[in-house]
C-alpha cells in the first residue's frame, strides 16, 4: 500500500513534536530553507472577529510546527511557512487594500477570507491576479470566479447532516421553527438549507423567523417562535446563539435544539444550566474529541492541535480555529503535488485531484448546480452534540450523499429565499 | 509677484502634486488614496448643507442612496458609469427632494435627530428587501468602466478618474458657494431674520442646500462603489457619518477647504495608527476633543492664528456674513 497524503500529513506534524520543536520560534529552524507567505485578510477586529482571528491563531501554530519540523518540501527545495494577516475588520474598503497589500506588496501566494462582502470585493483582483484566493462561504462562488475556492467550510449546505442524525434519533419531532439574522450571506443560505433537511426528513416548517441585526432583546423573537409550540427550535447561522439559549432557557423551552454553530458553549453552560445545553446538536467539533482520531479525518493529531490552541489562546477556540488550519493544510498538499507555490500551479493540483483530502474525509468537488463552479469541497461532516456540557461528535454523514439525492429540494428553498442560485 | 499669479502658481504646483503622488505610494495606499480623493467629495457637499446652519446625520445614508442606484442600474440596465454616476447624483437629490417636506419642518438639534432617524428607515430597508437591495451583505459585481483599452480597476487610472470627476464638482461646489445663491446660503444661516424680511424662503434655501449636497454625495457613492464593485447598508452606518462630523469639525467649516483639509489630514492620522487598531476610535475622540479645546475654528485656522501670532495681514478667519 503506498503512502497517502494523510500519512505525510501525520508524519508533518509527528515529526514536530518528536523534534520538541513547536515551542520554539519558527525564525530560528531551518534558516537556510525558502519562505512562502500565505495571506489572511481576516477580521481580526470588530463583530466579526471570532471567524477570523482564532483561524490565524491556529494557523500559526500549523506554521510553527512545519517549520520546526524542518518546514515543507515542494519541488525539491524546502520551504518555511510564514503567515502574513491583515485586518479588514469586515470591511469592504479595507478587504480591497489588505488583498493588494497583500498580493502586490507581500507576495504571498495564496489568501484565505471568511466571505461574504469582503470577498466579493476582492474578486476582480483574484480574477486578474490569478490569485488562489479561499472563502469559508462556498455561496461566494460564481461562474467567473475560477480562483476562488472552498476546501473546508461548505456553509451552509453541513447543517443537513444534523438534521438528518435528529431525525433518525428523535423520530417523535415532527416540526420545526428556524431563527436566523435576515441576510443573504450567512443567514438565509442556512435557513434554505435547513428548510429543505427539515422537508426531506418529513419535519415541518412552523415558523421561520428572519430578525435583524443590533438586537438586545430577544425575549419576544423567542416567545414568538414558542407560541408555534415547534419541536424543535433551530438557529441558522444566527450571530446571536447565546442571547437566544438565555432566553429558550429562560422561558422553559423542552425540545430539541439544533444550531450551525454553538461558540463559546462554556460561556452560555454558565449563563444557563448544564442540563439544559446537554443535548444541543451543532456542526463544530472541539478538536480534542476521540471521533476525529477517525481514519477518515485529514488534520495531523487533532488532539494536539487543540491542546496548543487552547494553552496559547485559552478563550478564544471558535469554529474557524482548525478551519483555516486545514485549508493551509490542504494547500501544502496541493503545493507538494504541483512541485510548486505558485497559485495557479496549486490551484491546477487541487483542482485535478478528483478526491481532495476534505478535513473530515470523503470530499469531492460540487457547487456547478447552486453556484455555477465545481470549486468547492464537499464531504463527510461531523454531528455534534453537547453531552455533560462537552461537545462530542455523534456521528459522520455524507453531505455530499445528500446533495446527489436532495439537490432540487434545496435549489427550490434557496429560490424561494431569493437565493442566487447559479 | 501679484496674488494672481501667486494663486495660478499655487494651483500648477497643487495639479502636479496630485498628478505625481500615486506613483510614490504603495500599491494598498494607492487604493487609500481614492478613497480619499472621493471622500473629499463627501466633506465638501457636507460643508453646502451646514452653509444653511444644519448640520444632518443623513449625508452618508445619502452617499448610500447614490452607491446603490449605481449599483441597481449597472446591474439590471448595463448602464455605464458616465451614466450611472449623474443617475446616481439625481435620485439622492431626488430623495432628499421628498425628505425636505418633513425634515424642514425642523431645525437646529430637532433636524439633526430627524434626518438621523430618517437615514436609519432608508438603510433599514436595504437591509429588509434583499431583494432588490441584497440586505446586509448587499451587491456586487459592478465594474468600473474601460476606456480606450485602459481599465479602470487598476489604482491610478481610476485615481486619475476619480479625481477628475471629484474635481469638476468641487469646482461646480465652489462656484455655488461663490455665486448669489451660496452668498443667501451664508444669510439664511447668518441674518435668518434680516434673509426673511427681504424676501429670502428661508425653507426653499435650506432645501436647497440639502438637495444638492445630496446631489454631490450620491456622485461620491457612485464613483466608490463602481471601484469597490461592492455595496452594503454598513458603508453608510452612522460609524461613517460620525466621521464625516469630525473631518468637518475639525477641518473646519468656515472655509472652503476647511472640510478636506480635515478629511486629508484626518486620513492620513489614521492610517499612521493602523496598528493601534482597536483603540483607533478612542484617538480619533481625543483627536476630536483636542480640536474643539484648542482649535474651535479647525485646521483652517492655523495660517490666521499664526499670521495674528506674528502680526502679518489681517486676521479673518470669520465667514463673510458672520457675527464679529
Amino acid at each position: 500500500m503506498g503512502i497517502t497524503r494523510r500519512d505525510i500529513l501525520r508524519a508533518t506534524a509527528a515529526g514536530a513534536v518528536v523534534a520538541g520543536t513547536s515551542s520554539l520560534p519558527t525564525g530560528l529552524f531551518a534558516a537556510s530553507n525558502k519562505t512562502v507567505k500565505i495571506g489572511m485578510n481576516i477580521p481580526m477586529t470588530g463583530d466579526y472577529a471570532p471567524w477570523g482571528l482564532p483561524g490565524l491563531y491556529g494557523c500559526e501554530i500549523i506554521a510553527k510546527d512545519i517549520n520546526g519540523a524542518g518546514g515543507v518540501e515542494i519541488g525539491g527545495e524546502k520551504y518555511n511557512i510564514e503567515m502574513v494577516a491583515y485586518d479588514h475588520a469586515y470591511d469592504t474598503e479595507k478587504a480591497v487594500q489588505g488583498y493588494k497589500k497583500l498580493v502586490l506588496e507581500d507576495d504571498v501566494k495564496m489568501v484565505m477570507m471568511l466571505g461574504g462582502s469582503t470577498v466579493a470585493s476582492v474578486l476582480p483582483w483574484a480574477q486578474r491576479k490569478k490569485m488562489l484566493t479561499t472563502t469559508l462561504l462556498p455561496s461566494d462562488i460564481t461562474p467567473k470566479s475560477e480562483y476562488l475556492i472552498a476546501t473546508c467550510e461548505s456553509h451552509p449546505l453541513y447543517n443537513v447532516t444534523g438534521v438528518e442524525w435528529l431525525a433518525k434519533n428523535f423520530p417523535e419531532a415532527k416540526t420545526a421553527a428556524i431563527v436566523t439574522n435576515n441576510d443573504a450571506e450567512y443567514g438565509l443560505q442556512s435557513a434554505a438549507t435547513y428548510k429543505a433537511a427539515f422537508e426531506v426528513e418529513g419535519i415541518d416548517v412552523v415558523d421561520v423567523n428572519l430578525h435583524g441585526f443590533d438586537i438586545t432583546d430577544f425575549a419576544p423573537i423567542v416567545s414568538s417562535v414558542l407560541a408555534k409550540k415547534p419541536d424543535i427550535f433551530c438557529m441558522a447561522t444566527s450571530f446571536y446563539v447565546t442571547p437566544l439559549m438565555e432566553q429558550l432557557y429562560h422561558q422553559g423551552f423542552k425540545g430539541k435544539i439544533i444550531s450551525c454553530t454553538l461558540d463559546y458553549y462554556d460561556e452560555i453552560i454558565a449563563k444557563t444550566s448544564k442540563e439544559f445545553v446537554n443535548g444541543t446538536i451543532f456542526q463544530f467539533p472541539d478538536f480534542d474529541d476521540p471521533a476525529l482520531n477517525d481514519k477518515g479525518v485529514n488534520f495531523p493529531d487533532p488532539g494536539g492541535f487543540d491542546a496548543k490552541f487552547r494553552k496559547d489562546h485559552p478563550n478564544d477556540w471558535s469554529a474557524v480555529s482548525w478551519e483555516y488550519p486545514a485549508i493551509l493544510l490542504n494547500w501544502i498538499e496541493g503545493a507538494k503535488a504541483a512541485g510548486s507555490v505558485e497559485p495557479t500551479d496549486v490551484l491546477k493540483s487541487l483542482k485535478y485531484t478528483i478526491n481532495p483530502a476534505f478535513v473530515f474525509g470523503g470530499g469531492k468537488w460540487w457547487g456547478s448546480q447552486l453556484w455555477g463552479r465545481d470549486n468547492s469541497v464537499v464531504g463527510r461532516w461531523p454531528v455534534v452534540v453537547v453531552e455533560n456540557g462537552k461537545a462530542r461528535i455523534q456521528e459522520y454523514r455524507s453531505v455530499s450523499d445528500w446533495l446527489a439525492k436532495n439537490k432540487d429540494v434545496l435549489i427550490k428553498h434557496m429560490k424561494e429565499l431569493g437565493l442566487r442560485t447559479v | 509677484m501679484n496674488s494672481r499669479l501667486k494663486k495660478i502658481i499655487g494651483s500648477l504646483v497643487l495639479l502636479a502634486t496630485l498628478v505625481a503622488i500615486p506613483h510614490f505610494l504603495k500599491f494598498h495606499h494607492q487604493d487609500l488614496l481614492i478613497f480619499l480623493t472621493i471622500n473629499v467629495l463627501v466633506v465638501a457637499s457636507y460643508r453646502i448643507v451646514t452653509l444653511t446652519g444644519e448640520w444632518s446625520l443623513i449625508h452618508a445614508v445619502m452617499m448610500g442612496v447614490g452607491g446603490y442606484t449605481a449599483t441597481l442600474l449597472f446591474k439590471n440596465f448595463d448602464l455605464g458609469m458616465w451614466f450611472t454616476l449623474p443617475l446616481a447624483g439625481g435620485v439622492s437629490a431626488l430623495i432628499a427632494a421628498l425628505l425636505c417636506f418633513p425634515l424642514f419642518r425642523m431645525t437646529q438639534f430637532y433636524f439633526l435627530i430627524g434626518s438621523f432617524a430618517a437615514g436609519e428607515a432608508i438603510r433599514l430597508v436595504w437591509i429588509q428587501y434583499v431583494n432588490p437591495f441584497g440586505g446586509t451583505g448587499g451587491l456586487s459585481g459592478v465594474e468600473p468602466p474601460i476606456i480606450g483599452g485602459i481599465d479602470f480597476l487598476d489604482a491610478i487610472p481610476y485615481y486619475y478618474l476619480a479625481l477628475t470627476v471629484v474635481g469638476f464638482c468641487l469646482f461646480i461646489l465652489y462656484r455655488i458657494e461663490n455665486s448669489r445663491i451660496g452668498l443667501t446660503l451664508h444669510a439664511v444661516h447668518w441674518k435668518a431674520p434680516l434673509a426673511e424680511s427681504v424676501g429670502v424662503d428661508t425653507w426653499r434655501y435650506r432645501a436647497l442646500a440639502f438637495v444638492i449636497g445630496s446631489f454631490f454625495v450620491g456622485i461620491a457613492g457612485a464613483l466608490k462603489v463602481h471601484y469597490l464593485g461592492t455595496i452594503t447598508p454598513n458603508q453608510f452606518g452612522i460609524g461613517f457619518m460620525v466621521f464625516i462630523l469630525i473631518w468637518v469639525i475639525v477641518g473646519g467649516y468656515n472655509r472652503f477647504y476647511g472640510p478636506i483639509i480635515g478629511v486629508v489630514v484626518l486620513t492620513v492620522f489614521d492610517e499612521s495608527i493602523r496598528s493601534f487598531a482597536e483603540i483607533r476610535p478612542a484617538i480619533y475622540g481625543a483627536v476630536l476633543i483636542i480640536s474643539i479645546l484648542f482649535l474651535p475654528k479647525g485646521l483652517e485656522s492655523i495660517p490666521a492664528k499664526f499670521k495674528a501670532w506674528f502680526g502679518i495681514g489681517s486676521n479673518s478667519d470669520a465667514p463673510p456674513l458672520a457675527d464679529k
